[in-house]
């Protein structure tokens, strides 16, 4: 099922066109909107808000006409902008409480739904102190929060991962997969890194300069890129000649090794060397992860 | 046999809101509750709290002042309809103060956003700050006036009570209320800073009572009697006075009166709509951006 569709979309601002001709659509499930920064991300979550209306072209969301039933779609659709947008003197649960009641809940309910969202994006006591206080990756969860109080089935996150250390950027994204599949709220997400997006989207959307650039499965996406990396405790060397030999594509970069993983081959084989060689080399391994691909080659791509 | 565990955590995961979605107006009184609720700071900070009960105390002074002058000397204490002009640097403060507060934090911390992209519209918006701080003002003056007007009862002078005044007084305390509010959201909004807008509302008042009170004497001065009571008009308090004046007939809290006819009674609606107007052009443009 379309949980969004737009058709031809364009918008122009005086000085600049900020969409082209979209014509993009996405179904339940988690989709990536990728593009770099003035791509256009932005002002299409706007249009789709039924916040700007397009210059020409439609958009329908959850099969609502977003320049005509802004209202509907607003109340069955939750928004975490890109910016800063919490007031710092007041406490995250009065916050929230507030942000759901705005979006029609009644007072009572307000309260549970702020208390149980705000565990489930992981604010805990101190959802209780001032957001002023806030680290970046807490205030993200509350924007998050604000988004999902109201229980929307569909959320448009804007930038969720911005500012956000390594480990905060991973939280982010594994609570992102959560909300489009334990939560069941089909999630649209924007940013400019799809290797971040590739981790938990179901579906890619890559725009540049307003036009669609790519819309794709996310299996679809080469992993010429995908990369494992290693780290063991000691005996680096002794690894990199074993899986070397084996004809692996390795490269040591300070403790860590990275091992390609080609495309064309069967993806398990490499995965195999290396706890294979782990294994018989008796060495004590510390790190075993995916590496996440890069942008600038699937930009680099040509268009399908 | 084995014994049932008596308590189990579970993990419940993740559940759905089914309960009832209230319409845009449920959101729009919530929204007036609350920011009525933050002008008298409360649900805020100690600190939020100082400045409106003071002011608001302030504003019951005369009224408790007037109750023992008509108990204890038998003499009339302040007439009603006179109490906002009479307090009308406290009503400007009050105004000024918190006014900001309302709009300016919502603009500043870019909150707009969040109530835009829910069933709120820009009028709803609006509609629910100016309530609120229309409540408000009009709270500050009603409240010493029913109280003032429960210590005559009590006290039961001779001669009957000022119902009419009193009643007169109440409703130039809606035009008051209304006419504050509108213009002091206008000048708030101007601005995402909350003391450029505490500064820009007072220096508003300053500036017309200044302005008045020179027009005033000067063209008396020179003879001119009833341009100098049009010059009057430009201090919005003693506007709504006039408005008193004209429809409920009461005295005029000048010393000096009002020009003739129901003029006042004009000029306020349309204060009220040009600032209502600048307000909506205002959020028009934070709206979509």
């Amino acid at each position: 099922m379309a949980i969004l569709a737009t058709e031809g979309l364009t918008k122009r601002f005086p000085r600049v066109t900020a969409l082209d001709e979209l014509t993009v659509m996405a179904g339940t499930g988690v989709t990536g909107l990728v593009g770099a920064n003035g791509a256009g991300k932005s002002t299409l979550i706007k249009i789709l808000l039924g916040l700007l209306p397009p210059t020409s072209g439609r958009a329908r969301v959850l099969d609502l006409d977003a320049a005509t039933h802004g209202l509907e779609i607003r109340r069955l659709v939750g928004y975490m902008p890109e910016h800063d947008c919490l007031p710092p003197d007041v406490s995250a649960t009065e916050f929230v409480v507030h942000m759901a009641q705005m979006s029609g809940l009644p007072r009572t309910a307000a309260r549970e739904r702020a208390a149980d969202t705000l565990r489930h994006v992981g604010l805990h006591e101190e959802r209780y102190r001032p957001i002023g206080g806030y680290s970046t990756g807490m205030r993200q969860r509350v924007k998050l929060a604000q988004a999902l109080v109201h229980d929307p089935r569909l959320v448009f996150l804007d930038e969720p991962t911005n500012g956000l250390d390594p480990q905060g950027r991973d939280e982010m994204l594994a609570l992102i997969r959560r909300i489009g599949t334990e939560f069941g709220i089909s999630v649209l997400v924007t940013s400019h890194l799809l290797g971040e997006l590739e981790r938990v989207c179901d579906h890619v959307i890559v725009i540049d300069a307003g036009r669609l650039l790519r819309s794709s499965a996310i299996g679809d996406f080469t992993q010429a890129s995908q990369a494992i990396a290693v780290e063991v405790e000691d005996g680096l060397e002794p690894l990199v000649e074993r899986l070397g030999g084996l004809g692996e594509a390795v490269a040591v970069q300070g403790r860590l090794l990275t091992v390609q993983v080609p495309a064309d081959a069967d993806p398990g084989r490499t995965y195999d060397a290396v706890r294979d060689a782990v294994c018989d080399l008796g060495l004590n391994l510390v790190r075993l992860e995916q590496r996440r691909g890069h942008i600038e080659d699937v930009f680099k791509e040509p268009v399908a | 046999m084995t014994s049932e565990p008596t308590a189990v955590i579970h993990d419940i995961g993740y559940r759905h809101y089914e309960g009832a979605r209230l319409g845009r107006g449920s959101a729009a009184l919530a929204l007036a509750v609350n920011s009525l609720r933050g002008v008298f700071g409360l649900g805020r900070t100690a600190r939020a709290k100082i400045m409106p009960f003071l002011l608001a105390t302030i504003m019951l002074l005369p009224a408790v002042v007037s109750i023992a002058v008509m108990a204890l000397l038998k003499q009339d204490g302040l007439p009603y309809p006179a109490y906002a002009v009479t307090m009308q640097a406290v009503l400007a403060i009050f105004l000024a103060a918190q006014s900001p507060y309302l709009v300016a934090p919502d603009l500043r911390f870019r909150v707009l956003p969040l109530y835009f992209s829910r069933p709120v519209t820009v009028v709803d918006y609006i509609g629910a700050k100016l309530a609120a701080l229309a409540v408000a003002m009009f709270l500050l003056i009603a409240v010493p006036l029913t109280l003032l007007f429960a210590g005559e009862l009590l006290v039961d002078r001779p001669g009957p009570p000022h119902t009419s005044q009193y009643l007169a007084a109440m409703g130039g305390a809606v035009v008051y209320a209304v006419l504050l509010a509108a213009i002091g959201i206008a000048l708030a909004s101007l601005t995402p800073r909350r003391g450029l807008g505490v500064a820009s509302v007072i220096a508003f008042y300053l500036f017309t009572s200044a302005v008045s009170a020179v027009f005033f004497g000067v063209l008396l001065s020179i003879g001119r009697e009833t341009a100098a009571k049009w010059a009057m008009l430009i201090n919005p308090f003693f506007l709504v006075d006039a408005v008193q004046v004209a429809l409920f007939g009461t005295d005029p809290s000048n010393g000096e009166g009002y020009p003739p006819g129901l003029w006042a009674c004009l000029i306020v609606p349309v204060v009220i709509a040009v600032a209502v107007a600048g307000i909506l052009l205002r959020y028009r443009k934070a709206a979509s951006s």
